[in-house]
Protein backbone atom coordinates (compact mmCIF):
# COMPACT_ATOMS: atom_id res chain seq x y z
CA UNK A 1 0.00 0.00 0.00
CA UNK A 2 1.12 3.39 -1.02
CA UNK A 3 0.93 5.83 2.26
CA UNK A 4 1.72 9.91 2.78
CA UNK A 5 2.16 10.78 6.01
CA UNK A 6 2.25 14.39 7.11
CA UNK A 7 4.19 15.17 10.00
CA UNK A 8 7.48 14.23 10.46
CA UNK A 9 8.04 13.65 14.69
CA UNK A 10 7.43 11.05 17.38
CA UNK A 11 4.28 10.12 16.03
CA UNK A 12 4.98 10.44 11.89
CA UNK A 13 8.37 8.98 11.91
CA UNK A 14 7.26 6.30 14.37
CA UNK A 15 4.21 5.45 11.79
CA UNK A 16 5.88 5.35 8.60
CA UNK A 17 8.94 3.17 10.45
CA UNK A 18 5.76 1.06 10.79
CA UNK A 19 4.25 0.79 7.91
CA UNK A 20 7.49 0.62 6.18
CA UNK A 21 7.77 -2.85 8.62
CA UNK A 22 4.70 -3.63 7.02
CA UNK A 23 5.69 -3.17 3.58
CA UNK A 24 4.03 -0.23 2.37
CA UNK A 25 5.63 2.37 0.18
CA UNK A 26 5.72 5.45 2.25
CA UNK A 27 6.28 9.23 2.03
CA UNK A 28 6.78 11.60 4.30
CA UNK A 29 5.77 15.29 4.21
CA UNK A 30 7.28 17.82 7.12
CA UNK A 31 7.75 21.88 6.77
CA UNK A 32 10.85 21.20 8.87
CA UNK A 33 13.28 19.82 6.40
CA UNK A 34 15.65 19.34 9.86
CA UNK A 35 13.29 16.90 10.94
CA UNK A 36 14.15 14.36 8.28
CA UNK A 37 16.37 12.85 10.55
CA UNK A 38 14.13 11.62 13.21
CA UNK A 39 13.28 9.16 10.59
CA UNK A 40 15.72 5.86 11.24
CA UNK A 41 18.57 5.10 9.15
CA UNK A 42 17.99 2.95 5.87
CA UNK A 43 14.23 4.39 5.93
CA UNK A 44 13.27 3.56 2.44
CA UNK A 45 10.64 5.55 1.69
CA UNK A 46 10.66 9.67 1.03
CA UNK A 47 10.58 12.71 2.23
CA UNK A 48 9.24 15.86 1.01
CA UNK A 49 9.87 19.32 3.05
CA UNK A 50 6.72 21.71 2.06
CA UNK A 51 3.56 21.61 3.64
CA UNK A 52 0.90 19.07 3.15
CA UNK A 53 -1.95 21.37 2.05
CA UNK A 54 -0.41 22.67 -1.18
CA UNK A 55 -1.09 20.09 -3.86
CA UNK A 56 2.47 20.42 -5.54
CA UNK A 57 3.71 19.16 -2.48
CA UNK A 58 1.25 16.33 -2.14
CA UNK A 59 1.76 15.35 -5.59
CA UNK A 60 5.69 15.39 -4.76
CA UNK A 61 4.85 12.62 -2.24
CA UNK A 62 2.84 10.52 -4.68
CA UNK A 63 -0.53 11.79 -3.48
CA UNK A 64 -1.96 10.50 -6.93
CA UNK A 65 -1.78 6.89 -5.99
CA UNK A 66 -1.90 7.04 -2.75
CA UNK A 67 -3.95 4.66 -1.05
CA UNK A 68 -3.59 6.29 2.23
CA UNK A 69 -2.94 9.76 3.58
CA UNK A 70 -2.35 9.95 7.77
CA UNK A 71 -1.96 14.17 9.13
CA UNK A 72 -0.19 14.28 12.35
CA UNK A 73 1.18 17.59 13.15
CA UNK A 74 0.69 19.41 15.61
CA UNK A 75 -1.58 22.41 13.87
CA UNK A 76 -5.51 20.96 14.20
CA UNK A 77 -6.17 23.20 10.91
CA UNK A 78 -3.80 22.40 8.74
CA UNK A 79 -4.22 18.55 9.41
CA UNK A 80 -7.72 19.27 8.24
CA UNK A 81 -7.06 21.04 5.52
CA UNK A 82 -4.73 18.74 3.99
CA UNK A 83 -6.92 15.49 4.53
CA UNK A 84 -9.86 17.45 3.06
CA UNK A 85 -7.08 17.76 0.21
CA UNK A 86 -6.36 14.64 -0.21
CA UNK A 87 -10.18 13.11 -0.44
CA UNK A 88 -11.58 15.82 -2.08
CA UNK A 89 -8.97 16.67 -4.71
CA UNK A 90 -6.94 13.62 -4.79
CA UNK A 91 -9.61 11.37 -4.26
CA UNK A 92 -7.36 9.18 -1.75
CA UNK A 93 -9.49 6.00 -0.18
CA UNK A 94 -8.49 6.56 3.27
CA UNK A 95 -7.31 9.90 4.90
CA UNK A 96 -7.04 10.04 8.97
CA UNK A 97 -5.73 13.47 10.37
CA UNK A 98 -4.89 13.44 13.79
CA UNK A 99 -6.35 16.68 16.03
CA UNK A 100 -5.29 18.08 19.78
CA UNK A 101 -7.53 20.06 20.43
CA UNK A 102 -11.30 18.06 21.56
CA UNK A 103 -12.97 20.74 21.56
CA UNK A 104 -13.17 21.76 17.93
CA UNK A 105 -13.60 18.42 17.26
CA UNK A 106 -17.03 18.44 15.94
CA UNK A 107 -16.36 21.27 13.55
CA UNK A 108 -14.00 19.27 12.29
CA UNK A 109 -15.94 15.91 11.92
CA UNK A 110 -18.73 17.79 9.85
CA UNK A 111 -15.62 18.37 6.81
CA UNK A 112 -16.66 14.39 6.70
CA UNK A 113 -12.90 13.61 7.92
CA UNK A 114 -12.13 10.95 10.30
CA UNK A 115 -10.49 11.87 12.86
CA UNK A 116 -8.02 10.26 15.40
CA UNK A 117 -7.99 12.34 18.89
CA UNK A 118 -4.48 11.95 20.81
CA UNK A 119 -5.77 14.25 23.85
CA UNK A 120 -9.24 12.74 24.32
CA UNK A 121 -7.66 9.31 23.48
CA UNK A 122 -5.14 9.53 26.28
CA UNK A 123 -7.82 10.91 28.72
CA UNK A 124 -10.30 8.24 28.26
CA UNK A 125 -7.53 5.69 28.62
CA UNK A 126 -6.21 7.42 31.77
CA UNK A 127 -9.42 8.03 33.65
CA UNK A 128 -11.01 4.59 32.61
CA UNK A 129 -7.33 3.36 34.42
CA UNK A 130 -7.58 5.18 37.74
CA UNK A 131 -11.23 4.77 38.13
CA UNK A 132 -12.07 1.52 36.66
CA UNK A 133 -9.49 -1.27 36.98
CA UNK A 134 -11.75 -3.85 37.58
CA UNK A 135 -13.74 -3.19 34.47
CA UNK A 136 -10.62 -3.59 32.07
CA UNK A 137 -11.57 -3.21 28.45
CA UNK A 138 -11.42 -5.53 26.00
CA UNK A 139 -11.60 -3.30 22.96
CA UNK A 140 -12.62 0.20 22.41
CA UNK A 141 -13.94 2.33 19.54
CA UNK A 142 -14.02 5.45 17.89
CA UNK A 143 -11.47 7.70 20.76
CA UNK A 144 -12.54 5.71 23.28
CA UNK A 145 -15.87 6.86 23.45
CA UNK A 146 -17.25 3.38 23.44
CA UNK A 147 -15.70 0.23 24.59
CA UNK A 148 -16.26 -3.60 25.31
CA UNK A 149 -15.75 -5.01 28.74
CA UNK A 150 -16.11 -8.72 30.28
CA UNK A 151 -17.21 -8.63 34.11
CA UNK A 152 -17.98 -11.39 36.10
CA UNK A 153 -21.49 -11.82 37.41
CA UNK A 154 -21.29 -11.58 41.17
CA UNK A 155 -23.88 -13.97 42.96
CA UNK A 156 -26.30 -11.79 44.48
CA UNK A 157 -27.28 -11.18 41.14
CA UNK A 158 -28.00 -14.64 40.31
CA UNK A 159 -31.78 -15.32 39.16
CA UNK A 160 -32.04 -11.57 37.44
CA UNK A 161 -32.50 -11.18 34.01
CA UNK A 162 -28.96 -10.56 32.19
CA UNK A 163 -31.10 -7.74 30.15
CA UNK A 164 -31.94 -6.09 32.89
CA UNK A 165 -28.31 -4.11 33.13
CA UNK A 166 -29.29 -2.55 29.48
CA UNK A 167 -29.66 1.15 29.65
CA UNK A 168 -30.52 2.49 26.15
CA UNK A 169 -27.29 4.58 24.92
CA UNK A 170 -25.09 3.72 27.77
CA UNK A 171 -25.39 0.16 28.42
CA UNK A 172 -25.78 -2.95 26.04
CA UNK A 173 -25.09 -6.69 27.06
CA UNK A 174 -24.25 -8.74 23.79
CA UNK A 175 -22.55 -11.94 25.44
CA UNK A 176 -22.61 -14.35 28.47
CA UNK A 177 -20.23 -16.87 28.52
CA UNK A 178 -20.95 -20.10 30.81
CA UNK A 179 -19.06 -23.19 31.87
CA UNK A 180 -16.71 -22.39 28.95
CA UNK A 181 -19.93 -21.81 26.64
CA UNK A 182 -20.49 -18.51 24.67
CA UNK A 183 -24.24 -17.56 23.70
CA UNK A 184 -25.94 -14.16 22.68
CA UNK A 185 -28.27 -13.92 25.61
CA UNK A 186 -31.89 -13.59 25.09
CA UNK A 187 -35.01 -11.60 27.37
CA UNK A 188 -35.50 -14.69 28.97
CA UNK A 189 -32.06 -15.52 30.26
CA UNK A 190 -31.28 -15.56 33.97
CA UNK A 191 -27.97 -15.00 35.58
CA UNK A 192 -25.97 -17.59 37.14
CA UNK A 193 -22.94 -17.02 39.67
CA UNK A 194 -19.82 -17.04 37.90
CA UNK A 195 -21.31 -16.25 34.18
CA UNK A 196 -19.06 -13.89 32.33
CA UNK A 197 -20.95 -10.78 30.67
CA UNK A 198 -20.02 -8.89 27.72
CA UNK A 199 -20.98 -5.40 28.04
CA UNK A 200 -20.83 -2.76 25.11
CA UNK A 201 -20.53 0.98 27.24
CA UNK A 202 -20.05 4.15 27.05
CA UNK A 203 -17.45 5.66 28.79
CA UNK A 204 -19.20 8.03 30.82
CA UNK A 205 -21.30 5.41 32.13
CA UNK A 206 -18.92 3.13 33.18
CA UNK A 207 -19.37 4.20 36.87
CA UNK A 208 -22.97 3.18 36.16
CA UNK A 209 -21.81 -0.21 35.19
CA UNK A 210 -19.70 -0.23 37.48
CA UNK A 211 -21.98 0.33 40.68
CA UNK A 212 -25.07 -2.34 39.15
CA UNK A 213 -21.84 -5.11 39.45
CA UNK A 214 -20.61 -4.12 42.70
CA UNK A 215 -24.57 -3.60 44.08
CA UNK A 216 -24.31 -0.01 44.94
CA UNK A 217 -27.28 2.07 44.28
CA UNK A 218 -27.87 2.96 40.67
CA UNK B 1 -21.17 47.12 6.59
CA UNK B 2 -20.81 44.97 9.45
CA UNK B 3 -17.05 43.41 8.80
CA UNK B 4 -15.66 40.50 10.56
CA UNK B 5 -11.50 40.87 10.03
CA UNK B 6 -9.27 37.46 10.74
CA UNK B 7 -5.94 37.87 12.10
CA UNK B 8 -3.44 40.34 13.95
CA UNK B 9 -0.64 42.72 13.58
CA UNK B 10 0.27 43.72 9.86
CA UNK B 11 -2.20 43.57 7.07
CA UNK B 12 -4.97 42.35 8.64
CA UNK B 13 -5.13 45.03 11.46
CA UNK B 14 -4.42 47.92 8.58
CA UNK B 15 -7.75 46.62 6.31
CA UNK B 16 -9.07 46.87 9.87
CA UNK B 17 -8.13 50.55 10.39
CA UNK B 18 -8.93 51.09 6.79
CA UNK B 19 -12.12 50.12 7.22
CA UNK B 20 -13.29 51.57 10.06
CA UNK B 21 -12.23 54.68 8.32
CA UNK B 22 -14.62 54.45 5.84
CA UNK B 23 -17.38 53.85 7.98
CA UNK B 24 -18.06 50.64 8.44
CA UNK B 25 -18.56 48.67 11.71
CA UNK B 26 -15.54 46.32 12.21
CA UNK B 27 -14.35 43.64 14.42
CA UNK B 28 -10.89 41.91 14.69
CA UNK B 29 -10.85 38.64 15.87
CA UNK B 30 -6.96 37.83 16.88
CA UNK B 31 -5.22 35.03 19.61
CA UNK B 32 -2.65 37.89 20.69
CA UNK B 33 -3.90 39.36 23.76
CA UNK B 34 -1.06 41.94 23.42
CA UNK B 35 -3.04 44.04 20.48
CA UNK B 36 -6.28 44.47 21.81
CA UNK B 37 -5.82 47.49 23.47
CA UNK B 38 -4.29 48.59 20.28
CA UNK B 39 -7.39 48.02 18.40
CA UNK B 40 -9.87 49.50 21.12
CA UNK B 41 -7.61 52.26 21.22
CA UNK B 42 -8.36 52.84 17.47
CA UNK B 43 -12.09 52.39 17.78
CA UNK B 44 -12.38 48.72 16.57
CA UNK B 45 -14.07 46.13 18.42
CA UNK B 46 -11.88 43.14 19.52
CA UNK B 47 -12.37 39.75 20.17
CA UNK B 48 -10.10 37.43 21.45
CA UNK B 49 -9.69 33.85 20.43
CA UNK B 50 -9.41 30.96 17.90
CA UNK B 51 -11.57 32.20 14.70
CA UNK B 52 -11.88 28.61 14.14
CA UNK B 53 -14.19 28.12 16.68
CA UNK B 54 -17.62 28.71 16.10
CA UNK B 55 -18.37 30.26 19.47
CA UNK B 56 -15.72 32.53 19.36
CA UNK B 57 -17.22 33.77 15.34
CA UNK B 58 -20.33 34.30 17.10
CA UNK B 59 -19.16 36.40 19.82
CA UNK B 60 -17.46 38.31 17.24
CA UNK B 61 -21.24 38.74 15.53
CA UNK B 62 -20.90 36.43 13.10
CA UNK B 63 -24.44 35.78 12.78
CA UNK B 64 -24.98 39.51 11.32
CA UNK B 65 -22.23 40.00 9.81
CA UNK B 66 -21.92 40.88 6.14
CA UNK B 67 -18.27 40.33 5.38
CA UNK B 68 -15.77 38.24 6.52
CA UNK B 69 -12.35 38.91 5.80
CA UNK B 70 -10.18 35.69 6.50
CA UNK B 71 -6.42 37.62 6.20
CA UNK B 72 -4.12 35.44 8.99
CA UNK B 73 -0.47 34.42 7.82
CA UNK B 74 -1.58 30.53 7.77
CA UNK B 75 -3.51 29.03 4.94
CA UNK B 76 -5.24 26.51 6.42
CA UNK B 77 -6.44 29.51 9.24
CA UNK B 78 -7.67 31.31 6.75
CA UNK B 79 -9.33 27.93 4.94
CA UNK B 80 -10.74 26.90 8.06
CA UNK B 81 -12.09 29.62 9.10
CA UNK B 82 -13.63 30.95 5.83
CA UNK B 83 -15.82 27.28 5.82
CA UNK B 84 -16.98 27.63 9.36
CA UNK B 85 -18.03 30.97 8.76
CA UNK B 86 -19.75 30.27 5.09
CA UNK B 87 -21.39 26.78 6.54
CA UNK B 88 -22.20 27.63 10.29
CA UNK B 89 -23.37 31.26 9.86
CA UNK B 90 -23.81 31.79 6.35
CA UNK B 91 -21.64 34.87 6.24
CA UNK B 92 -22.91 36.45 2.67
CA UNK B 93 -19.43 37.34 1.39
CA UNK B 94 -16.18 35.91 2.80
CA UNK B 95 -13.01 37.30 1.33
CA UNK B 96 -9.60 35.25 2.15
CA UNK B 97 -6.18 36.18 2.10
CA UNK B 98 -3.87 33.53 0.16
CA UNK B 99 -0.01 33.32 1.58
CA UNK B 100 1.83 30.65 -0.73
CA UNK B 101 0.68 31.42 -4.37
CA UNK B 102 0.77 27.38 -4.62
CA UNK B 103 -2.23 27.57 -2.57
CA UNK B 104 -4.02 29.81 -4.79
CA UNK B 105 -6.19 27.18 -6.66
CA UNK B 106 -7.42 25.47 -3.37
CA UNK B 107 -9.22 28.63 -2.40
CA UNK B 108 -12.72 28.66 -4.16
CA UNK B 109 -16.67 28.20 -3.15
CA UNK B 110 -15.50 24.51 -1.87
CA UNK B 111 -14.21 26.04 0.87
CA UNK B 112 -16.51 28.79 1.52
CA UNK B 113 -14.70 31.58 0.26
CA UNK B 114 -16.44 34.08 -2.63
CA UNK B 115 -13.61 36.03 -3.04
CA UNK B 116 -9.89 35.62 -2.54
CA UNK B 117 -6.86 38.02 -2.70
CA UNK B 118 -3.42 37.46 -2.86
CA UNK B 119 -0.59 40.19 -1.92
CA UNK B 120 2.41 38.28 -3.18
CA UNK B 121 0.75 37.38 -6.55
CA UNK B 122 -0.66 41.17 -7.10
CA UNK B 123 2.76 42.69 -5.87
CA UNK B 124 4.51 40.14 -8.51
CA UNK B 125 2.22 40.68 -11.47
CA UNK B 126 2.29 44.80 -11.04
CA UNK B 127 6.15 44.20 -11.24
CA UNK B 128 6.18 42.45 -13.96
CA UNK B 129 3.60 44.76 -15.87
CA UNK B 130 6.32 47.82 -15.14
CA UNK B 131 9.16 46.55 -16.08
Amino acid sequence: MQVVIMGCGRTGSALATGCEAEGDQVSVIDVDETVRNHLPRGFGGRFVAGNGITPRVLEEAGIAHAEAFVALTPNDNANTVAARVAREVFRVPRVLARLYDPAHAPVYSEFGIVTVGSVQTTVNRVVQLLHHSTLEPHQTFGNGETLLVRSRVPDYLAGRGVLEFNVPGEIQVVELSRAGHSRIPEHSTPLEGGDIVSFIVAARSLDRLRSFLDGGSS
Amino acid sequence: MRIIVIGGAGLPEQVAAALHKAGDEVTVIDTDPDREAALVKVGLRAVRGNAAAPSTLEAAGALRADVLVACTRSDEDNLVVSLVAKKHFDVPRVVARVNDPANEGLFDRSWGVDAVVSPLSALISIIHQAT
